[in-house]
C-alpha cells in the first residue's frame, strides 16, 4: 500500500497510468522529431541535413511501428484495443489517437515507398527467387525508373511531406491535449502541455538522430559530416531553450498565480520529484546540455571536430534523459498528486517483470533500433553511393555539394 | 429477538423470498403499468430489461446530503460494498471527516469510513469538525464520459453515469478525468467501475443500498421529475450546495451545509 | 500519364486496404451500439438486472418479524434500518428461499461506531466516551446489559 502524506480521496491513491504511459509520449516524440528532421531537408531544403534526411524518416517509422505498443500492453483489456477504431466515441481526445495514427502510418508508408522506390526496384532486378518476387511485390510490380517517372516521384514525396509533417505534429501534439485537457488534474491541465510535448517531441528526434548518425556513420564506414551535427546540434539547442523556457513559464505562472493548486506542486516538484524534476529534467537533462550546446554553436569554428562531436553527444544523450524526465514527471507526477489538492502518495515504482514492466520498456526502447537494422538489411538505410538513387530528391544540382565532406 | 428463524411457516418464508427478489414490486407493478402504456408508441426509448418495466424516461435521479445529520457511522460504505460486491481497498462512497481550525486543517478517511471513525488528535487548535459523505456525482456535463474513447461510459436518460464493463478496454482516462476521485480499475475486471446509483435497485423502485441504511437520513435520493418528491423539493427551493462547482461538470449530487475546506 | 503506372497502382491498393478495414469494422460494431446514444444500448438492461438486492429494507424484515419491528418503531431507533446491525435481507433470505441465521454482533463494538465520542459527530447525536460512560471494562457485550437496541433509552 502506498504511504500518503496529508489526505487523498481513498481511490486516488493508485497510479493507474504506469511505465507504460511514460513511454508512450517518448515513443511518438521520436515519431514526431526525426520527422520533423527529415521534413526539414525534404520540404524545407535545408542540405544540410541530407546527411541524416533517410535515416530520420527510417526513425520516424521504426518508432511508429512500436507507438502504439504501450498503449496496448496498459490497456486493461488488450484485446478490445480496436475498438477505438470500431466504436470510436469523438469527444474523447483518446479516440483520435486511432485515427491519427492510422492516418500518419498511411502517409508515412506512402512517403517511405516513394522515397525507397528505385532502391526496391534496383533490388529486385537484382535478386532471384523468392527474393525477387519480395521486391518486385514491394515494388507493385511496375519498375519505372525513366527520368518522367522518378520526377513524378519526387512531386509526390514533397505532397506526403507537406501532409506528413503536419500529421506527425498533430499526432504529438495530440499526446500533450491528452493530459492538457483534464481539467480535474491541475498538474496536467495547462493549454501549454500539447506545445511543451511537441516542441520535447523535437528536442528528443533531433537528439536521437544525432546519437543515431554518430553510430550509422561508423557501422557504415562513412565520415561523419561536420555541418551535419553542427546544423543539428544548432536546432537542439534552439528546440531545447524553448521547451525549457516553456516549462519553467508553466510554473512560474501557476506560482505568481498563486493557484489553489501550487502548494500541493510545489510540495509535488519539492519532495515526491526532486529528483526527477529538478535533478534530472532540470540541471542533469536541462542546464548541462544547454551550456554545452552554446559551446558547440557558439564556438563551432574553434572546435576540433572530435570535440565538437563529443560535446554534440554528450549533450544529445542528456537531452534524452530531459525528456524522459519530462514524460515521467508529467505523466507519473500528475498521479502522486491527490485531486483532493491534500495529499501525495508515496513514489511510484514500476514493476520489473510483467506486461507493464521496466524489462518490457526498455524492449519497446530497444525495438525500433532491431526495426532500423532490419530496415537497412533489407532496403538500405542511405543510398548506395553512385548508384540510380544518388541524385537527392528535391534538390537544385548545384546544391548538392552543401554538406561537403570535412578535410 | 423471537428466535423463528427456524420456526416461521414456510409460507411466510416465500412470500419473502419472492419479496426480496422483485424487491418493491408493488411499486415497481404500480409505475410499470403506466410505463408500458406510455411507451409503447416509441418502442425503441425506453430499455426493457427482462420485461421488465421501468421507463427511464419519467425519471430523473438526485442524491442529496445534509453534512450537518451524518454521525460517521459507515453504514452506507459497507452497505455499498455488501450490495455492489466493491474489492478491497476501492471505494464507491466514503466518508470524510474535516477537522478545522483557523490556522490548520485535517482531513481523514480511514477505509473509506467503511469501520467508523476513532477519536483523532490534531496539533492545532479545531474550532469544528465534520463528515462528509462522498459518492459519484453522476454531473450531468461529466468529464468522465466525455474522455472514454469506446462510449463504455455514458449517461443514462434517467440521469446514472453509467460504465459498461463488457465495452470497457481499461485505459482508465477516466479515472484520471474525474475530478472527485469516483472512479476505479476493478482489480478483477481490469475495467473502470463506479458507483452506480444502485442503478439495479432503483430501476425496481428501491433507494440505492447506502440511502436505505443510513440511520440519520444524512443521505437522501430523490427524482427531479416527481411531484412532491422532499429531494426535489430541497434542490428546487433551498439553497444547495455541489463540489468543485467552478469545473462546471453540473453534480447532481447535492449538498446543505458544505464547508469551504471541502473540495 | 504512362509513367504514373506506380502512382495509380499504389492509389488502388490504399483504396482496397481502406476498403477492407471499412468492411471488418461494420461486423465488429455491437448490435445495440448506438441505439441511445454512443454506447451499447443493450448494456442499460444489463445494469438494471447486473445483480440481485442484498438491502431490501425494514418493512420486508417487519414480515417476519413483527414484534421486533413494532419495538423498532416506537423508539429511539425507528430510523435505523435492522440490516444496519443485522446484515442484508439478501444474506439471511437466500434467493432460493432457504434461511440463514444472520451473523449478530453484540460486543460494545457495533454500539460504538455511532454512539462514541467523536468530535465531528452532530453536537445533538447522543454519543458517550465510553471508559468515562461504562463503571469497569469496555469489552464484550457491555452495551446490552443496560440497553436495549430496539428501543435504546439514555
Amino acid at each position: 500500500m502506498p504511504e500518503i502524506t496529508g489526505f487523498a480521496f481513498p481511490n486516488d491513491i493508485h497510479v493507474t497510468w504506469s511505465l507504460m504511459i511514460v513511454m508512450y509520449p517518448y515513443i511518438t516524440g521520436f515519431v514526431a522529431g526525426s520527422f520533423i528532421v527529415t521534413s526539414l531537408y525534404h520540404l524545407f531544403d535545408r542540405q544540410e541535413f541530407k546527411p541524416v534526411a533517410r535515416l530520420a524518416m527510417a526513425t520516424s517509422f521504426a518508432f511508429l511501428l512500436v507507438a502504439s505498443l504501450p498503449l496496448q500492453l496498459h490497456l486493461g483489456q488488450p484485446q478490445r484495443g480496436p475498438f477505438v477504431i470500431v466504436t470510436p466515441n469523438f469527444t474523447s481526445a483518446m479516440a483520435g489517437f486511432g485515427i491519427l495514427y492510422s492516418f500518419y502510418m498511411l502517409v508515412l508508408v506512402l512517403e517511405l515507398w516513394f522515397v525507397w522506390r528505385q532502391e526496391i526496384i534496383e533490388r529486385a532486378r537484382r535478386s532471384r527467387g523468392t527474393k525477387r518476387a519480395f521486391y518486385a511485390a514491394l515494388a507493385l510490380g511496375t519498375y519505372d525508373t525513366s527520368p518522367e517517372a522518378i520526377e513524378i516521384d519526387h512531386k509526390a514525396i514533397k505532397i506526403l511531406a507537406g501532409i506528413c509533417l503536419p500529421a506527425a505534429c498533430m499526432l504529438h501534439g495530440y499526446v500533450g491535449f491528452i493530459f492538457g485537457a483534464i481539467k480535474a488534474n491541475p498538474w496536467w491541465s495547462t493549454p501549454l502541455m500539447p506545445v511543451i510535448f511537441l516542441l520535447s517531441a523535437a528536442v528528443s528526434g533531433i537528439a536521437l538522430l544525432i546519437l543515431l548518425y554518430q553510430v550509422h556513420a561508423k557501422l557504415e564506414r562513412r565520415p561523419v559530416v561536420a555541418s551535419c551535427v553542427q546544423a543539428l546540434a544548432s536546432w537542439l539547442w534552439f528546440f531545447l531553450i524553448l521547451t525549457i523556457t516553456l516549462e519553467e513559464l508553466e510554473l512560474i505562472v501557476m506560482a505568481y498565480e498563486k493557484s489553489e493548486s501550487w502548494l500541493i506542486i510545489s510540495e509535488l516538484l519539492t519532495t515526491r520529484l526532486s529528483f526527477s524534476y529538478v535533478t534530472m529534467q532540470m540541471i542533469v537533462g536541462g542546464l548541462i546540455p544547454l551550456i554545452l550546446l552554446a559551446v558547440v554553436v557558439l564556438m563551432n569554428r574553434y572546435l576540433h571536430e572530435k570535440v565538437r562531436n563529443t560535446l554534440a553527444t554528450v549533450a544529445a544523450f542528456l537531452t534524452l534523459i530531459q525528456v524522459f524526465s519530462m514524460r515521467w514527471n508529467i505523466v507519473i507526477g500528475g498521479q502522486l498528486l491527490s485531486k483532493s489538492l491534500r495529499g501525495l502518495r508515496s513514489p511510484y515504482e514500476p514493476e520489473i517483470f510483467g506486461r507493464e514492466g521496466v524489462l518490457v520498456a526498455i524492449a519497446l526502447f530497444v525495438a525500433p533500433f532491431v526495426i532500423l537494422w532490419v530496415f537497412d538489411r533489407v532496403l538500405g538505410i542511405e543510398e548506395p553511393e553512385g548508384g540510380p538513387a544518388a541524385n537527392p530528391p528535391a534538390a537544385p544540382p548545384g546544391a548538392a555539394p552543401a554538406g561537403s565532406h570535412v578535410p | 429477538m423471537s428466535d423463528c428463524h427456524d420456526g416461521c411457516d414456510g409460507g411466510r418464508r416465500e412470500f419473502l423470498a419472492g419479496t426480496l427478489k422483485l424487491a418493491g414490486g408493488a411499486v415497481v407493478t404500480v409505475i410499470g403499468g403506466s410505463a408500458l402504456a406510455s411507451s409503447s408508441s416509441s418502442p425503441t426509448s425506453a430499455p426493457r430489461p427482462g420485461g421488465g418495466a421501468y421507463d427511464w424516461n419519467e425519471h430523473l435521479w438526485a442524491y442529496l446530503i445534509d453534512t450537518t445529520k451524518c454521525i460517521g457511522c459507515g453504514s452506507c460504505a459497507r452497505a455499498c460494498k455488501a450490495e455492489n460486491d466493491v474489492p478491497d481497498g476501492f471505494y464507491r462512497t466514503w466518508i470524510e471527516r474535516y477537522v478545522v481550525g483557523s490556522e490548520d486543517s485535517h482531513v481523514d478517511s480511514p477505509n473509506g469510513g467503511m469501520d467508523g471513525f476513532p477519536p483523532v488528535q490534531v496539533g492545532f487548535v479545531a474550532n469544528k469538525s465534520f463528515f462528509v459523505p462522498k459518492i459519484c456525482n453522476h454531473c450531468r456535463a461529466t468529464p468522465c464520459t466525455q474522455v472514454c474513447p469506446v462510449g463504455a461510459s455514458y449517461r443514462t436518460k434517467d440521469g446514472a453515469v453509467l460504465v459498461d464493463a463488457e465495452s470497457c478496454i481499461g485505459c482508465g482516462y477516466c479515472v484520471q478525468a474525474c475530478p472527485y476521485g469516483s472512479r476505479f480499475i476493478h482489480p478483477a475486471t481490469h475495467t473502470a467501475s463506479k458507483c452506480t446509483w444502485c442503478y439495479h435497485r432503483i430501476t425496481k423502485g428501491l433507494k440505492p443500498a447506502c440511502v436505505t441504511v443510513c440511520p440519520t437520513q444524512a443521505r437522501q435520493f430523490g427524482d427531479l421529475k416527481k411531484e412532491g418528491d422532499p429531494v426535489r423539493a430541497v434542490v428546487e427551493h433551498d439553497r444547495v450546495q455541489i463540489l468543485q462547482g467552478h469545473l462546471l461538470t453540473e453534480p447532481q449530487c447535492y449538498y446543505t451545509h458544505l464547508d469551504k475546506e471541502v473540495r | 500519364m504512362e509513367h504514373g503506372k506506380h502512382v495509380f497502382r499504389i492509389v488502388i491498393l490504399v483504396a482496397v486496404i481502406l476498403a477492407v478495414v471499412l468492411l471488418a469494422r461494420g461486423f465488429l460494431v455491437p448490435r445495440t451500439y448506438g441505439l441511445y446514444g454512443r454506447y451499447r444500448g443493450a448494456n442499460v438492461a444489463q445494469q438494471m438486472d447486473a445483480r440481485p438486492v442484498l438491502y431490501a429494507g425494514a418493512a420486508a424484515c417487519a414480515d417476519c418479524h413483527s414484534d421486533e419491528a413494532t419495538k423498532r418503531a416506537a423508539g429511539a431507533h425507528k430510523n435505523v434500518n435492522c440490516e444496519v446491525c443485522h446484515a442484508p435481507l439478501g444474506a439471511h433470505i437466500l434467493a432460493d428461499g432457504s434461511v440463514v441465521k444472520p451473523p449478530v454482533d453484540r460486543s460494545f463494538t457495533l454500539c460504538a461506531r455511532c454512539h462514541r465520542k467523536v468530535a465531528a459527530r452532530p453536537a445533538g447525536f447522543p454519543q458517550v466516551d465510553l471508559e468515562q460512560h461504562v463503571n469497569g471494562p469496555v469489552e464484550g457485550k457491555v452495551c446490552l446489559e443496560c440497553h436495549d437496541p430496539h428501543s435504546p433509552k439514555p
